[in-house]
């Protein structure tokens, strides 16, 4: 994906490479405390391994990239706040980094974090 | 700023009840609207949910609605009303850390009557607990770090005082050097010379508090505080008042009890145009004094800080200078909000005139060899009054960053894909700021596809194209994009150039000239276009333009 031809030969560009930034991106959002796995079974097996595409998919079709994260957001938070600025700094630094354009992305608050109730 | 010494005595006596508190949150309230502006300038990214000053008031404003009109008396009730106020209304990332910081606030004072010291700080370091339980990686350098050092300076204050006022007034203190320090933890912000918005906004909220204390206004900031880039001497250059003759430029480092309150106090006696700047520790002040006072600022300043630097202008004499450059100019085109501005990139100084002549409200440098980012493009409209933007990139080059632009920022924003100069000032001409962005820009594409553009430029290489053999150093002339003449000399290249371009079949032919190209051959090279040309219009302008002797539109 993100192909790109210079004269001195291409750049392609990974969904990994992007699922990585947008992986460090939502976790330095703030009310955001972890992600999860897209399914119980999946969550098995990625939660022994330390892949950064867990709990994020990205999507290329040949033109646009489509990114979903599935989070869990600290309890207590504005949640709705909460999401929109995950979406908003995962597109702002997936653009900056790599250049290419974010067609959508897509924030799915899997389940709350309870520290405190109160 | 004299502080009410009686007043702060009246309410040590009286303890910090619900409705105290209530006061001292629509201080922080509106003591952060009054500078929200100075907050929302010091933010970095263009995020879309960028402006951290407004989300972090109208958080503040959903908290002050849930209470204006509560009755309680006991903190813990207030608090968890302010609490939840904030939470509700929490806009942008900065404006839920607050309602966090609140919502641990609330927790901190939990089943207490009154906010005394001890409380004060215990909600302090409930507020940071909370505020960092949040995420999973806190970035420092943050409102989070200013929170924290607030916490642990109240903590540690407790030593020496039991006193809610004076516990405040050490938060306020410690808020203010945590925020100073943020540029040192978060690289971003030393490169952009800022502190932390965010953390900017948690002082303003805290010292707004302090302020209602001290019987200080909240109406009027007392001062901005701006980053040394950003400074318009420039502009202030253009306020001179009658009486005050000179202009006072000191940099200095400040001792450690520099007080900016003070010091602007102080420059207000003294003169007028008063600016302050700040970077990275060392501090810019701008002031107009009136002759007999010029070596004041500077005597005072010596006695408060290190200087670095003086300069000192006559205005008078200056002035004279800036009335006989004043054609040489740029001045844009002022724009309502509602209507449509338009923001191009242009190679060089005379062209920039020339688009701002025609309407444009802003100008980003760049051309072929130095392509503006996204950021510079960005940075050009995220300011303007209006949220309708048009950007003509005027090179094929400068086409995607402009188009991210688009993509990164909350405004509507049409790039009408000029590729060269030329096309631009004919895109320029349809423009209409009153009417429908799309349609606009439609008919904006459109007139641009109308003209043709040549470029004189001299091959920077030896190499065939489209069938053009090119010698380095030699003259070669493009005509939209595509090589189609060699040759010896400028003036020969223009006229292979208009031959291929069928000039004899347009109406108007336009030279710009460059950087490099002397005026008086301008000028000769466009009269022996207009012996050859004689039934066109042959125009010359300044262009300004690196590498590029003439920029040439046919049309």
């Amino acid at each position: 994906m993100g192909k790109e031809t210079t004269s001195l030969g291409g750049i392609h560009i990974s969904p990994n490479a992007v699922a990585t930034i947008a992986y460090h991106a939502t976790l330095q959002s703030y009310g955001v405390v972890g992600l999860a796995p897209k399914n119980f079974a999946d969550g098995i097996v990625k939660t022994i391994t330390r892949d950064p595409a867990r709990g994020l998919t990205v999507q290329y079709d040949g033109e646009d990239i489509n990114i979903e994260i599935h989070v869990i957001v600290e309890y207590g938070t504005r949640i709705n706040s909460v999401a929109e600025s995950v979406a908003n700094t995962v597109r702002f630094q997936v653009e900056k980094a790599l250049g290419l354009k974010v067609n959508t992305i897509n924030v799915h608050v899997a389940g709350l974090r309870v520290s405190d109730t109160d | 700023m004299a502080v009410d010494t009686s007043r702060v005595d009246k309410l040590r006596k009286k303890q910090i009840n619900g409705q105290s508190m209530k006061r001292l949150v629509e201080a922080g309230m509106i003591w952060l609207k009054t500078n929200q502006q100075t907050v929302n300038a010091l933010n970095v990214f263009p995020v879309p949910d960028g402006d951290t000053g407004t989300n972090m008031v109208l958080t503040m404003q959903s908290a002050w609605n849930e209470i204006k009109d509560l009755g309680h008396r006991k903190v813990s009730d207030m608090a968890s009303a302010v609490s939840k106020g904030a939470l509700m209304g929490a806009r942008g990332n900065s404006g839920v850390i607050l309602s966090q910081l609140w919502r641990g606030f609330a927790r901190g004072v939990e089943n207490k009557e009154i906010l005394d010291g001890p409380t004060f700080a215990k909600a302090f370091a409930e507020a940071r607990d909370t505020a960092y339980r949040g995420v999973v990686r806190p970035v420092e350098g943050t409102i989070l770090t200013v929170a924290r050092e607030v916490a642990e300076a109240t903590e540690a204050g407790l030593n020496s005082t039991q006193d809610a006022i004076d516990i405040l007034a050490i938060a306020v203190k410690a808020a203010d050097a945590a925020v100073q320090k943020t540029p040192d933890l978060l690289p971003v912000l030393k490169q952009a010379g800022v502190v932390d918005s965010g953390g900017k906004g948690l002082f303003f909220i805290l010292e707004g508090m302090l302020r209602h204390v001290y019987g200080e206004s909240l109406e009027t900031p007392l001062m901005s505080v701006q980053p040394i880039s950003a400074m318009n001497l420039q502009g202030a250059m253009e306020e001179v008042e009658e009486g005050q003759d000179y202009e006072v430029v000191v940099d200095f480092v400040p001792s450690n009890d520099f007080e900016l309150q003070k010091f602007y106090g102080r420059l207000e006696e003294m003169g007028t145009s008063i600016q302050v700047g700040e970077g990275e520790g060392m501090y810019r002040m701008h002031i107009h004094v009136p002759l007999d006072k010029r070596y004041e600022p500077i005597d005072y300043v010596m006695g408060i800080g290190t200087i670095t630097k003086v300069a000192m202008e006559n205005l008078m004499a200056q002035m004279d200078d800036i009335q006989k450059s004043k054609t040489t100019r740029i001045s844009f085109a002022p724009v309502e909000p509602g209507q449509i501005a338009v923001v191009v990139v242009s190679p060089g100084a005379g062209l920039s005139r020339i688009f701002a002549s025609l309407g444009v409200a802003a100008i980003v440098e760049g051309g072929q060899t130095m392509n503006p980012s996204t950021q510079d493009i960005l940075n050009s409209f995220e300011n303007l009054p209006t949220d309708k933007i048009i950007i003509l990139p005027n090179n094929k080059n400068i086409v995607m960053a402009a188009n991210q632009a688009k993509e990164v920022t909350v405004k509507q924003v049409a790039v009408v894909p000029t590729r060269t100069i030329p096309q631009g000032l004919a895109a320029m001409l349809s423009l209409n700021p009153n009417e429908e962005l799309d349609s606009v820009a439609e008919r904006m594409s459109k007139a641009a596809s109308t003209v043709k553009t040549g470029e004189i430029t001299v091959a920077t290489r030896t190499v065939e194209i489209d069938g053009v053999n090119v010698k380095e150093g030699q003259v070669i002339a493009l005509l939209d994009g595509k090589l189609v003449v060699s040759a010896g000399s400028v003036e020969e290249g223009c006229l292979g150039l208009l031959e291929k371009a069928k000039a004899g079949e347009h109406e108007l032919i336009t030279l710009y000239y460059g950087q490099e190209m002397p005026h008086t051959e301008a000028n000769r090279i466009a009269d022996v276009i207009r012996e050859k040309y004689s039934d066109r219009d042959v125009e010359v302008q300044e262009g300004g333009q690196p590498h590029y002797q003439f920029i040439i539109s046919v049309e």
